[in-house]
């Protein structure tokens, strides 16, 4: 990377920027009351009130412009009469428009004030629609000021004298951009702009898509060289990074900047362009945490475009991240999503599937936890002398009951807070005079994650093997255990975790992994409307819920069952694994079997998204060769008709706690010279030295 | 039967493409350097870490393990890889691996040995392999012994015999401090091997520290009689010298 890059590259993580920081606190709460707006109007006003208060900041050696200056941005209060509607109805506050992605290619082409003439026009055509009138005023209301704002910009460049920055911004995001450049200046203040309204996980979609049109044309114009677009790129992308600690989430970095690559178009043919491989190449680079990276692939997908992949994945930033386009589009296809929206498929936030700019899914709105869903069954079963079989059937109940209790709760809260900036991006809202989250977007539906799998399967298999085939653990004794948290039982627990058969080294408790999905689709299918005119989507991944999950259900403060110790010998309070992972702890066979073990979802039922996550050593990567053997592992992935695949390369962090809780990492494998071995199996001094050598790993 | 003490999935560094290599226990060679101290006694044995207790050695029938193997197949062909066998020595159960070899689905197999065996079962697993990775150490056969309890003349005499096997290898060189990366011991096995039929190219492997990270786990001691921390001499100038490839590790 440039000089210049690498400069503004550690301003960023030093986080300089945020000096020229202002100390304004905005607060619009008065003034909505007092004029007594309606509610797209108070939305609006939040996005003009942040622009207005924005100070432009160029710094001498940027190309793209705009550094977030106000902190906070305000909220609006709801109308009271919206607010006493929804207490006669007895429901709870609205939903936001978050976690979804804009139909980026579509503003950037028409450009804000194309927008607005759209608005203009369907204000025309839908004047005697006062709800589609106030809704298409406040969007006006907000391009005019985020126009407002890029104005000022452009002033402060003429100030400066920076010419190069006034044509550009004379031009965007008011206008189409002419170049490559001018697209991602655009881009920046339309999606800065959406944070600045209040929205959070503000998704990037599939930019390799709606950016390569303006590089091609600047490509094969010669206006450009490939190396001239790399460094805008990386420009853009250290951009992304600057104001992250603005952004709400679980941890900082949840931020929702995700970005999707490769796969087919809207009409099904091979997506790949150069900018695909572009963004790979220099998100090595830049190395910073956003924007994360994720490549649609299939059995077929260009090895060497794999290994592009894989050594990104080298540098231990935790992706690019995978999805699998011949499990995934007939998927989201069977969920009734229509096919061109399903191959335009990208990730929400983490790994959910939505469509950008139609989809206002609702992906990650809470989990449905397999553990307790299975101890409950197990423990009530055993006490009242069932079969194996019948466990399976209260274990069928209680998931479906979790889903059921899931959706009541969001049926308490079925009106959507007015979005009138992210309608603007949106791809029909304008044009039909209806808010994103009033009707605007095309698709509504919710998804539930599906936590904790493993440790339920491992659970039901020692259950099954020791209580009833061996009949060496008598139904009162494991209970007991259960009870008191295996506090005198240590043998026996040793028993459940190192004898009992595991997801992931045992082929036969795979068939488990498919009946406890199956059912958890099932419950998901039952449900006809999820208060939104939408369906509930079954998932395979947790976000933060392996932890939240796992707590004791004395403990717990959420909407969601805790749970106990576990009869796959697991002790209350022990983490569960992180979407789809063999138990904390197991010894398992290898990636290969993961992969394999995984591919016995059934995922045309089971689509909202969760990836199988895996670690490797960054000592995998020693030379070209294995990196190139990594792309095969993930080739091996589509090809064992696998749904999505994260690949973390070890870093030091994690070696540290496994030198402190050597029981948790008892599968980490290490390279330490031309052999490996199980690192908690090595001495210390081994240990601390390959510590050592993993701290300088860069 | 046989026994192995570890299968590894996805073994990135053990040959071409995505392989499994098994990891048959016993060996006739003790050397100074060796790095799998669990893979010497060809009886099962009790490894204490930190982690706890496990026992290492697990037996096989040959249709077992190969089963177990079979199973990925599919994925080890698509990926222009195989099995790999390795050890401990694999020529010490030779009759074993032979068997399991003859019930594998169309694997690619590569064989990784010392060459310490009879010429007997040294032919029986070779002439069912389709690459062999040779262990060549020191040409000294005095120093061969004091390094590994053995001298080297069944090596040798097999590396003949599978020069003339038609079977493609590789000859590896460890390269251990002051033991086996003298100028003088990678001369003599450039000269050794030069022009050999079905050699491929060598692999010259540095020794890295660490190689005596399991033995305390194996109840044994690890004092290493070269120094550990000096830095290997790695010259593959001999073997460019003699027209034959060299990759270093
Ligand atoms: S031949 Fe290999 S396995 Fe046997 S002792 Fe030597 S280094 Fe160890």
């Amino acid at each position: 990377m440039k000089e210049r890059l690498e400069q503004m590259k550690c301003r960023v993580r030093d986080r300089e920027h945020k000096s020229l920081r202002q100390d304004v606190k905005l607060d619009i709460c008065e003034e909505c009351e007092a004029e007594e707006l309606s509610w797209p109007r108070r939305m609006a006003r939040i996005t003009e009130k942040m622009c207005e208060a924005e100070r432009p900041v160029i710094l001498p050696d940027e190309q793209i412009v705009f550094t977030r200056t106000v902190k906070g941005v305000p909220g609006a209060p709801m109308p009271k009469d919206v607010q006493a509607r929804l207490d006669a109805e007895g429901k709870r506050t609205g939903w936001g428009a978050g976690n979804i992605c804009c139909d980026w290619g579509m503003p950037l082409s028409q450009g804000l004030l194309g927008r607005r003439e759209v608005a203009e026009r369907t204000r025309h055509r839908l004047a005697n629609d006062a709800d589609a009138v106030e809704f298409l005023d406040a969007a006006i209301q907000t391009i005019d000021a985020v126009l407002g704002l890029v104005a000022r910009y452009a002033e402060e460049a003429r100030k400066q004298g920076r010419d190069d920055l006034v044509a550009i911004l004379e031009q965007v995001p008011a206008r189409p951009p002419r170049t490559f450049h001018q697209a991602l200046q655009s881009h920046r203040f339309m999606h800065a702009a959406v944070w600045m309204s209040g929205s959070v996980h503000v998704g990037l979609g599939r930019l390799d898509q709606y950016m390569w049109p303006y590089l091609k044309a600047d490509l094969d114009a010669g206006r450009l060289t490939t190396e001239q677009a790399e460094e805008l790129l990386a420009e853009f992308f250290i951009g992304l990074n600057k104001d992250t600690d603005l952004y709400p989430g679980v941890q900082q970095g949840d931020n929702g900047q995700s970005l999707m690559l490769g796969g087919v178009t809207r009409e099904g043919n091979d997506a790949v362009n150069p900018l695909t491989w572009m963004v790979l190449r220099v998100s090595h680079d830049v190395n910073m945490i956003d924007p994360k990276i994720n490549l649609r692939v299939n059995r077929n997908t260009d090895i060497d475009l794999l290994t592009e992949a894989a050594r990104l994945t080298r540098r231990g930033l935790g992706f690019p991240q995978y999805a699998n386009d011949e499990v995934v589009i007939p998927g989201l296809a069977a969920h009734g999503y229509d096919l061109e929206d399903a191959r335009d498929y990208t990730v929400a936030a983490c790994w959910e599937f939505i469509i950008p700019g139609r989809g206002m899914d609702a992906p990650g709105a809470g989990a449905m936890s397999f553990p307790a869903a299975t101890d409950k069954a197990i423990r009530e079963g055993l006490a009242a002398g069932d079969t194996f079989e019948q466990i399976l059937e209260r274990t069928r109940l209680n998931i479906r009951q979790q889903v059921q209790a899931h959706v009541n709760r969001w049926k308490r809260s079925t009106v959507g807070v007015p979005a009138p900036y992210y309608s603007v991006l949106m791809t029909d809202c304008l044009e039909q005079g209806r808010d994103v989250t009033d009707g605007g977007a095309k698709y509504y539906n919710h998804g539930i994650h599906g936590a904790g799998s493993s440790n339920a399967v491992d659970a039901l298999a020692a259950v099954k093997k020791f209580v009833f085939t061996e009949q060496s653990v008598a139904p009162d004794e494991l209970l007991r255990a259960l009870a008191a948290n295996f506090e005198n039982d240590e043998p026996l627990r040793q028993k459940l975790f190192n004898e009992g058969p595991k997801l992931g080294n045992d082929d036969s408790v795979n068939s488990l992994l498919t009946v406890l999905f199956d059912l958890f689709a099932e419950a998901c299918e039952e449900i006809q409307d999820n208060g939104r005119g939408g369906i509930v989507r079954a998932g395979t991944g947790t976000a933060m819920y392996y932890i939240w999950l796992a707590k004791k259900p004395e403990e717990g403060d959420m909407a969601e069952p805790g749970v106990g110790a576990t009869a796959d010998g697991r002790h209350a309070g022990d983490f569960f694994s992180s979407s789809l992972a063999p138990s904390p702890g197991v010894k398992v066979r290898g990636p290969i079997s993961i992969l394999q073990a995984f591919s016995n979802i059934d995922y045309q039922r089971v689509c909202n998204g969760g990836p199988i996550t895996m670690e490797l050593s960054d000592t995998v990567f020693r030379d070209e060769e294995a990196v190139r053997k990594v792309a095969m592992l993930v080739r091996t992935f589509a090809m064992l008709g696998c749904q999505q695949l994260q690949l973390n390369t070890l870093n030091v962090k994690v070696l540290q706690d496994a030198k402190q809780h050597p029981e948790r990492h008892r599968d980490l494998i290490v390279r330490v010279w031309g052999w490996s071995g199980y690192f908690c199996e090595l001495d210390e001094p081994y240990q601390d030295h390959i510590i050592a050598r993993h701290s300088f790993a860069l | 039967m046989g026994i192995v003490f570890d299968i590894k999935e996805f073994a990135v560094h053990d040959g071409p493409g995505i392989r499994t290599t098994v990891f048959l226990k016993g060996c006739p060679l003790r050397c100074a350097w060796c790095h799998n101290p669990e893979g010497f006694s060809p009886e099962p044995q009790v490894m204490t870490g930190p982690a706890g207790t496990r026992t290492v050695g697990q037996t096989y029938s040959s249709d077992e393990l190969a089963a177990r193997l079979n199973q990925l197949a599919e994925v080890l062909q698509a990926n222009e890889g195989g099995v790999t066998f390795s050890g401990g020595e694999p020529l010490l159960q030779a009759g074993f691996v032979a068997e399991v070899i003859d019930r594998l689905d169309h694997l690619h197999v590569l064989l990784d040995t010392c060459g310490h065996a009879s010429e007997q079962d040294f032919r029986l697993v070779v002439s069912r392999s389709d690459l062999v990775f040779y262990d060549l150490k020191l040409m000294n056969p005095v120093e061969h012994r004091r390094w590994t309890g053995a001298d080297n003349t069944k090596i040798l005499r097999n590396l003949d015999v599978l020069s003339g096997m038609d079977v493609p290898f590789v000859v590896r060189v460890p390269l251990v401090p002051g033991v086996t990366d003298t100028d003088e011991n990678v001369a003599a096995v450039a000269e050794r091997i030069r022009g050999l039929p079905g050699l491929r190219r060598v692999d010259l492997l540095p020794y890295n520290k660490g190689a005596g990270g399991k033995y305390k786990a194996c109840g044994m001691d690890f004092r290493p009689s070269y120094d550990e921390s000096a830095k290997p001499r790695v010259n593959p100038a001999p073997f460019e010298g003699a027209g034959i490839e060299v990759h270093v590790r």
